[in-house]
């Protein structure tokens, strides 16, 4: 079955950042799925596509690290959903994760263009 | 944790409503329904892959696996019942030989002195020369002196057990007991369940307290477990005693296999031997010692610190210490005082070719597993293209093993509950407190499964690895079969490499069974020095009936002469011992103008004999005379030795009118006996001294008639009967036996040998001649069509059967090979073992080699005349 091959190796480029991704999203609040594909969609100005298999694993993995929690309740147009909202274990990290993240981008910059790159955000 | 995880559903579920949502938006930025329905799940992309992968992220999925493997594993076995059930009882026999013996050893080796849970900080204590049957090494002063000033041990014990005869309180019983040191109980960490131990009796432990704590069974049996029994008296040969305590159940005393049922304190000794020599005076050895280690001291300091304390000992009081002073010591599990010094050797002996028995078990699993996975090719081959893992493909197979392992496993317990008891059918009726008994309790529990899951690895791995293989290439195993009639050259590599492996081992199981066997056989061929056939033997104990030494004396005289008169007798003489029934004393000599080496053991057998006991067991008098009725009180005390004894200490000597101190008894040498064997008939002949009974009664704690008849031994049992409750009615005449059933205790340990080491060679040959038939017909039913061509092309039917057999006769000749090589590597290792036969024994070879090669020649040979009754025409035809 070619699933079985190496799912990993697919996910392991993108864990990072769509963890990441998905914790700011929803730090504004709870949102379910689809909401937060949106959502990360809209404010990179859709450069990012979401994949959405990967982010339900991502989902599922944060859920079981006890990062985000998860609750069906019903969307505002009333449609029965599953609501992901920020844990206080999930808030920490997001903190040490954005902080991590920005010390690689600057780290990258630097080898890259030889100026720290996020000095131009 | 468990209930927390979400199921698949859950999940399809919010894909779902992804979906939907989705939709909505779509649709409120302006798209129909249907297109923005379509969008969604187009965007979404592959709903089915992502639950695919949630499915396998989630940890449960090998559990999952495992269940359904297992299921189709059941099914497989139930749809192909002859496989299964060959494969599983194979299997169990193989387990069960294991697991019976190491039953065994759980019960003997592992567990020396039962109801005590830790016995590997304690050892047992020997002084001066090593041997199989050591006499009780310490005085009752070195033990004392010893027991104060050492520092490596928590704490020092002494016992010394022998025959009692209890009273007073209902029917008459000798039981065994032990005369123990006050700290006896406290040291081995028993506590009674009634009542308390002997510790209080310490201050006052020469002189003695007449106090008893009684065992568990003894409580139940004798005393009907009367729960007021504390305070209560019992008569110990004749002398009241208080009961203070009740041991707990199952503790039988510190020597492994006897049951001890009483113990009393250390100084009664001067009661129950009738004097106080033993408890005063230091060059007496009566006592074994015992000691539990203090925490962090090992065996080897503690060993020193004795031998450093004894060395003191034996300067400051020399003459008590002539002999060999070293002190040595054992691990309980091989201690020499009881049952497990003449199994620690054989046992594990046994279970090594029980081991190799399952090896054999294995390879015959493997080479089953190996044919059916041949069969089952198409089968893998249809996983593996539709999607299957190699891995799953292998792990599917070691679960079908796996379960056959664990039936044959639950079969083998099964098997093991009931040959548990096995070990003491080997040994005959026996005045010896015997215990030996394997069980069935958690330890070989867990043994067994795990002996049948490595058995199912072993057997499994190979075959699985292999079918897995095969399926490799599935284009060209789903393809017609008959394109493969060359393609079983890679599996008859590895299925006669396992044939071959199994001869092999065959034959090295049936070279020690053989070895075994010849052994027995040349123990019982053996002349022991005397004959055992035609003699009736019966033992009897006067003292707890209160006779005096002179009554006794009146009582024994009297009944030799009538049962003398009896018809059929020949004659009858009495002795405080049986040959080859463990029951022979020792006892300390010193021979006229003979001066001992330094330290040398002047510790020889002896045995109390009546009047015309040579005469009666017929050993052949070398020179000099018999014992008579007249070597009694009144005449100068007599001894005879056997031919060894005057060898060793008169060395071209005339020994008759020789003097011979025996104990502290000077004697005159009246005899010399030819020699025999009164141990063990695998021992080498030792030097005997023989004193009269009717000089020593005192040293006899029993007597045994014996009386040799013309016919039937035990024919004459109710006349002997008869006429010693003419003298005494209430008189217990016990063991009544033959003299040759009786030395059967003798060689109990090589009778287990050999019929454990034979059933395991007759099974070995079985399953070598089923190895041999299974490759050689599976190979001849897949080779049909190119035998068919053969015959077609004119090979004659006698060329086709030659062919077959020459296949199976190769296999057999490698195994050979192979098998003769490591059994000349092995057997050696069996030398202690073996009486009279060598452990490179030809003829035992030869005759294994040749009994394996017929075996294996018929198996081939069904198979053989099969293809050679192949019908061209219909093998051709049946692709």
């Amino acid at each position: 079955m070619p699933s079985q091959d190496n799912p990993d190796d697919r996910i392991a480029l993108l864990q990072g950042t769509l963890d990441l991704l998905i914790l700011k999203t929803l730090v504004l609040g709870p949102c379910h799925g689809q909401g937060i594909a949106r959502s990360i969609q809209r404010q990179s100005e859709e450069v990012f596509f979401v994949d959405h298999g990967s982010l339900y694993l991502a989902l599922q993995r944060l859920e079981e690290k006890k990062w985000i929690s998860a609750k069906w309740g019903v969307s505002a147009n009333n449609r029965k959903a599953r609501f992901y909202s920020l844990t206080a274990k999930g808030r920490q990290q997001l903190v040490e994760k954005t902080s991590e993240w920005q010390r690689l981008t600057r780290a990258m910059g630097l080898i890259l263009d030889g100026r720290p790159s996020s000095e131009e955000v | 944790m468990f209930r927390r995880r979400r199921g698949p559903d859950d999940f399809a579920e919010e894909i779902k409503s992804h979906c939907e949502l989705e939709a909505d938006e779509l649709q409120s930025e302006g798209l129909s329904e249907e297109e923005a329905r379509r969008r969604a799940n187009v965007e979404f992309g592959n709903a089915q892959t992502a639950q695919e992968r949630f499915y396998l992220r989630s940890r449960i999925v090998w559990f999952d696996n495992l269940l359904r493997d297992i299921k189709f594993a059941i099914r497989q076995l139930i749809r192909n019942p002859s496989f299964a059930s060959v494969a599983i009882v194979t299997l169990a026999l193989g387990i069960a030989a294991n697991s019976t013996i190491f039953s065994w050893i759980n019960s003997t080796l592992l567990d020396p002195i039962p109801a005590i849970a830790h016995t590997s900080d304690m050892i047992t204590i020997m002084r001066g020369e090593r041997s199989e049957h050591p006499t009780p090494p310490f005085s009752y002063l070195d033990f004392a002196d010893l027991r104060d000033s050492t520092r490596t041990f928590t704490g020092l014990l002494a016992y010394h057990d022998d025959f009692m005869a209890i009273t007073g309180s209902g029917k008459p019983e000798r039981i065994y007991g032990a005369l123990v040191s006050s700290n006896y109980f406290e040291v081995l960490g028993v506590r009674p369940i009634l009542g308390r131990s002997l510790e209080s009796t310490a201050p006052n432990e020469r002189l003695g307290t007449a106090e008893a704590v009684i065992g568990y069974g003894l409580w139940q049996n004798h005393f009907g477990g009367d729960p007021s029994i504390i305070g209560k008296i019992v008569h110990i040969n004749l002398h009241p005693y208080t009961i203070v305590g009740v041991a707990p159940e199952g503790f039988q005393g510190c020597k492994s296999g006897l049951r001890s049922d009483l113990w009393i304190p250390v100084g009664m000794d001067s009661q129950v031997w009738g004097s106080d020599r033993r408890i005063k005076n230091r060059d007496t050895p009566w006592l074994n010692v015992l000691g539990k280690l203090k925490p962090g001291v090992d065996h080897r300091r503690a060993e020193n610190e004795l031998n450093i304390l004894m060395q003191r000992l034996v300067e400051r009081f020399p003459d008590a210490h002539k002999g060999p002073n070293t002190i040595s010591s054992d691990p309980l599990w091989r201690s020499p005082f009881g049952v497990n010094v003449y199994l620690y050797g054989t046992l594990p002996i046994l279970f090594a070719l029980a081991l190799v028995l399952l090896l054999l078990t294995c390879a015959n699993l493997a080479n089953l597993l190996l044919v059916r996975s041949v069969a089952r090719r198409r089968e893998f081959a249809i996983r593996l293209s539709i999607g299957a893992s190699r891995w799953r493909l292998v792990l599917q197979l070691m679960v079908e093993n796996t379960l056959i392992a664990v039936a044959g496993a639950g079969l083998a317990l099964l098997v093991t509950k009931w040959t548990a008891h096995g070990l003491s059918a080997f040994l005959p009726l026996t005045t010896l407190p015997l215990t030996l008994n394997g069980r069935v309790d958690r330890t070989v529990l867990v043994a067994a499964i795990t002996i049948s899951l490595l058995a199912a690895a072993v057997s499994g791995v190979l075959p699985a690895l292999r079918a897995s293989r095969l399926a490799l290439a599935p284009a060209s195993a789903l393809k017609d079969e008959a394109l493969n009639t060359s393609g079983g050259i890679h599996k008859s590599r590895l299925a006669g490499a396992l044939v071959v492996g199994q001869i092999a081992l065959s034959l090295l199981l049936l070279v020690c069974a053989g070895l075994f066997v010849r052994s027995l056989q040349n123990a019982q061929d053996f002349y022991p020095g005397f004959d055992p056939r035609h003699v009736f033997l019966a033992s009897f104990d006067l003292e707890p009936t209160g006779y005096s030494r002179a009554q006794g004396l009146e009582f024994d005289k009297q009944m030799l002469l009538r049962l003398k008169s009896l018809p059929g007798v020949q004659s009858v003489t009495l002795g405080d011992f049986s040959p080859l029934s463990y029951t022979i004393h020792t006892d300390f000599i010193q021979p006229e103008g003979y001066v001992p080496r330094k330290n040398e053991s002047m510790e020889v057998d002896r045995g109390v004999a009546g009047p015309e006991y040579l005469r009666t067991v017929r050993t052949a008098l070398l020179a000099g005379r018999d014992f008579t009725d007249r070597d009694n009180d009144s005449a100068p005390p007599v001894s005879i030795i056997n031919k060894a004894l005057a060898d060793r200490y008169w060395q071209g000597q005339d020994p008759i009118g020789k003097r011979l101190q025996v104990g502290r008894q000077w004697t005159t040498v009246v005899g010399v006996a030819a020699n025999g064997k009164y141990r063990r008939l695998v021992y080498n002949t030792a030097p005997l001294v023989l004193i009269p009974m009717m000089q020593s009664y005192h040293r006899a704690d029993q007597v045994i008639v014996y009386i040799r008849v013309a016919g039937d031994p035990m024919a004459i049992a109710s006349a002997v009967e008869r006429t010693v409750h003419g003298l005494n009615t209430d008189l217990p005449l016990f063991n009544e036996t033959t003299l040759a059933a009786n030395m059967r205790l003798g060689n109990s340990f090589e009778r287990i040998a050999a019929a454990f080491a034979g059933s395991f060679g007759l099974l070995a040959l079985i399953l070598a001649a089923i190895g041999v038939y299974g490759v050689v017909a599976y190979a001849t039913r897949q080779r049909t069509h190119e035998i068919g061509i053969r015959m077609a092309l004119g090979a004659g039917k006698r060329d086709i059967f030659r062919q077959v057999l020459g296949r199976g006769l190769h296999f057999t000749g490698l195994g050979l090979i192979l098998g003769l090589m490591i059994s000349f590597a092995l057997t050696r290792y069996l030398r202690g073992m073996l009486y009279g036969v060598g452990t490179a024994d030809w003829l035992t070879f030869a005759i294994v080699a040749i009994l394996l090669c017929v075996a294996t020649l018929i198996a081939c040979f069904v198979p053989a005349r099969r293809a050679a009754s192949i019908d061209p025409m219909q093998a051709l035809r049946t692709e």
